[in-house]
């Protein structure tokens, strides 16, 4: 693994804020593009996964069948972003399980990282209520883990690395930016508008509503591909651990219904794991335009430029419903499939 | 001491602060400061919020999220009220400039489509220069308008009508999304509680906000997280409703937040409401 210029471990100052990361961001993009020239991209996918399972060992296994060193990451800050985008106790299938978090947290504590989570609810102004309702507030509490509400925070700027969009920069909270590495850990979930939800967008939810709103909905109107593409070639180091275990089709990312599938998906880069998830859900990674932008930088679609370790993704494929909509209906990679209304 | 004169006692001690214990002072925090220390008694430590406030102004008239970030600048709103509340004779001229800005900006709009419930062409209010209006920025500006003697300005009535626009078949709000897809949305706490909060004497006809206000009643629970908690009883209470239910769950997060260092964002909602639900304790 490609290890981040270091950054400042103590006091964060304004001019460190708007400078510091440019060669973060670079050192991130650069590998995933270099690395995909050299050889196939690692994805890492286990079956038969229950949240009151030993999911940190097979977290574990991912990491490392993925490749990354334990070595490396002994005192670094790494913040977990699970995704909570509009909570509601009715509807647990629609957020990261806590189980998910709180087991990636161990097995990173395990070899020595700092961990912490964070997230910024993208339709929700009370953070509490966001914990709360997800449950995550109780299992942070229980395994003293550190919350940063990434809404809220002081924010530092970011020269736009992607430049899908025409936004010239963007705005990273603190904890984003004093991350070493930041682990995407999305519910796998349709997207009533841009086919799927998974790692890659995940990362909407770390920049902050104080400056983008409830919704983001700056980052709409500058194109909802181009900036998820943006914002994940312009953030610090990142890799993704997927809740695939309870899963939503239909209509997602908020009613859609349960699909459980029993999964969990480790790899480092964002797109690829995407990209398989998206084949195990019945999709074409290569249809789903965020996902065809985030690759040019971050890592490749193309099934045989990804190496699969775990199960193989044929092996799992079960096509999720989608619904019965023309902008949707093209995603499909097997259209004699059912689609919901 | 009883638990609300504590609250307020520790607003006045430090009236300046944010969204969390030791992050940045925030604009909208220190609004809610000045706002609830007026009415609990604290009238030098409510000024020292609306003067920092009006010291954060810029020189079009906008108060931003920060002092560091003037943009986006949607607690302008807020920080005419707060100044509208605490003394609008000595805040005349930050009040002024603050609505010809605020009058000056709207959010985006755009023709009806069939697979959005609400209507983008109303006027409103957004979070953000250049995007579309949403449901808290709008109520901030039109309860803003109404303090300051405006409520019959068209702007205030069209905000009032995409307030009541936004609002869910059954009851209740969330971001500012009724349906997508055909698909009715979930409604949240804190923004219903924000959207009752800014119609206290206008649209009650509208079957809506009394579907809206009974769900509210109906959320308050102690397990309620706290910003959801004020919102809802400041709704409530601008309806003369909820006040026996809201009063014993806002005195025990009142305990909480002073036995845990909470945020200045939080007393000072918690102190919001409570001044608006009278009663023991």
């Amino acid at each position: 693994m490609q290890a981040p210029a270091p950054t400042n471990s103590g006091g964060l100052d304004r001019r460190t804020l708007l400078l510091g990361g440019a060669s973060l961001a670079g050192a991130a993009g650069l590998g995933a593009v270099a690395q995909s020239l050299i050889k196939p991209t690692p994805v890492f996918v286990a079956a038969g996964q229950r949240y009151d399972g030993p999911l940190h060992q097979t977290i574990a296994d991912g990491l490392l069948a993925t490749g990354l060193d334990p070595a490396w990451l002994r005192g670094r800050r790494v913040l977990l972003k699970p995704n909570l985008v509009e909570p509601s106790r009715r509807i647990p299938h629609m957020t990261t399980h806590p189980a998910m978090i709180v087991a990636a947290a161990e097995a990173l504590r395990r070899w020595g990282a700092r961990v912490s989570v964070g997230e910024a609810p993208g339709h929700v102004r009370d953070t509490e209520m966001a914990l709360v309702e997800s449950g995550v507030a109780e299992a942070l509490r229980d395994a003293r883990i550190p919350f940063a509400d990434l809404n809220y925070e002081e924010v530092g700027w970011r020269r736009n690395r992607g430049r899908f969009s025409k936004l010239p920069g963007i705005y990273f909270p603190r904890s984003v930016l004093e991350a070493d590495l930041i682990v995407s850990m999305p519910k796998m979930k349709t997207h009533h508008w841009v086919g799927v939800t998974c790692a890659t967008k995940n990362l909407y939810g770390i920049l902050p509503g104080i400056k983008y709103g409830w919704p983001k909905n700056v980052l709409h109107h500058h194109g909802i591909p181009q900036t998820v593409a943006d914002i994940a070639s312009s953030a610090p180091k990142t890799i993704a651990i997927v809740d695939g275990i309870d899963c939503m089709e239909g209509d997602g990312p908020i009613l859609g219904s349960l699909k459980h599938m029993g999964l969990v998906l480790v790899g480092q880069s964002l797109p690829s794991v995407d990209a398989t998830a998206a084949r195990i859900m019945g999709l074409e990674p290569t249809r789903i335009e965020y996902l065809h932008l985030a690759s040019r930088r971050l890592g490749p679609l193309d099934d045989r430029r990804i190496e699969q370790r775990g199960e193989p993704w044929r092996s799992v494929a079960d096509p999720f419903q989608v619904l019965d909509e023309p902008h949707l209906e093209c995603l499909r990679s097997t259209p004699e499939e059912r689609l919901v209304t | 001491m009883r638990v609300q004169q504590q609250l307020a006692a520790s607003i006045a001690k430090r009236p300046l602060g944010g969204y969390a214990a030791e992050g940045p002072v925030a604009s909208e925090p220190v609004a809610w400061a000045a706002v609830a220390l007026h009415r609990a008694g604290h009238a030098g430590p409510a000024d020292s919020a609306c003067r920092w406030l009006a010291e954060s102004q810029s020189a079009d008239g906008s108060v931003g999220v920060t002092r560091s970030e003037p943009a986006p600048a949607w607690p302008t709103a807020l920080a005419i009220y707060a100044w509208t509340t605490v003394a609008p004779g000595r805040f005349a001229d930050p009040i002024a400039r603050a609505l010809d800005w605020g009058l000056s900006v709207q959010g985006e709009t755009m023709p009806r489509r069939d697979n959005i419930g609400h209507d983008p062409s109303l006027l409103g209010w957004s979070w953000a220069a250049a995007t579309h209006a949403w449901l808290e920025p709008t109520s901030f500006f039109v309860r803003a308008l109404d303090a300051a003697g405006h409520a019959n300005h068209p702007r205030a009535q069209q905000g009032r009508r995409l307030l009541v626009d936004r609002l869910l078949p059954e009851g209740g709000a969330n971001y500012g999304n009724t349906m997508v897809l055909g698909q009715t949305l979930l409604p949240h706490v804190q923004p219903s509680g924000i959207v009752m909060w800014a119609l206290p004497t206008h649209d009650a006809a509208d079957p809506r906000v009394g579907k809206t206000l009974d769900w509210l009643e109906a959320s308050l629970a102690p397990d309620l997280a706290t910003a959801s908690l004020a919102f809802a009883s400041l709704g409530l209470a601008a309806h003369g409703r909820g006040a026996a239910k809201s009063r014993p769950l806002l005195l025990t997060a009142a305990q909480s937040l002073l036995a845990n260092n909470g945020s200045l964002y939080r007393r000072a909602l918690v102190l919001a409401a409570l001044n608006s639900t009278p009663g023991e304790g």
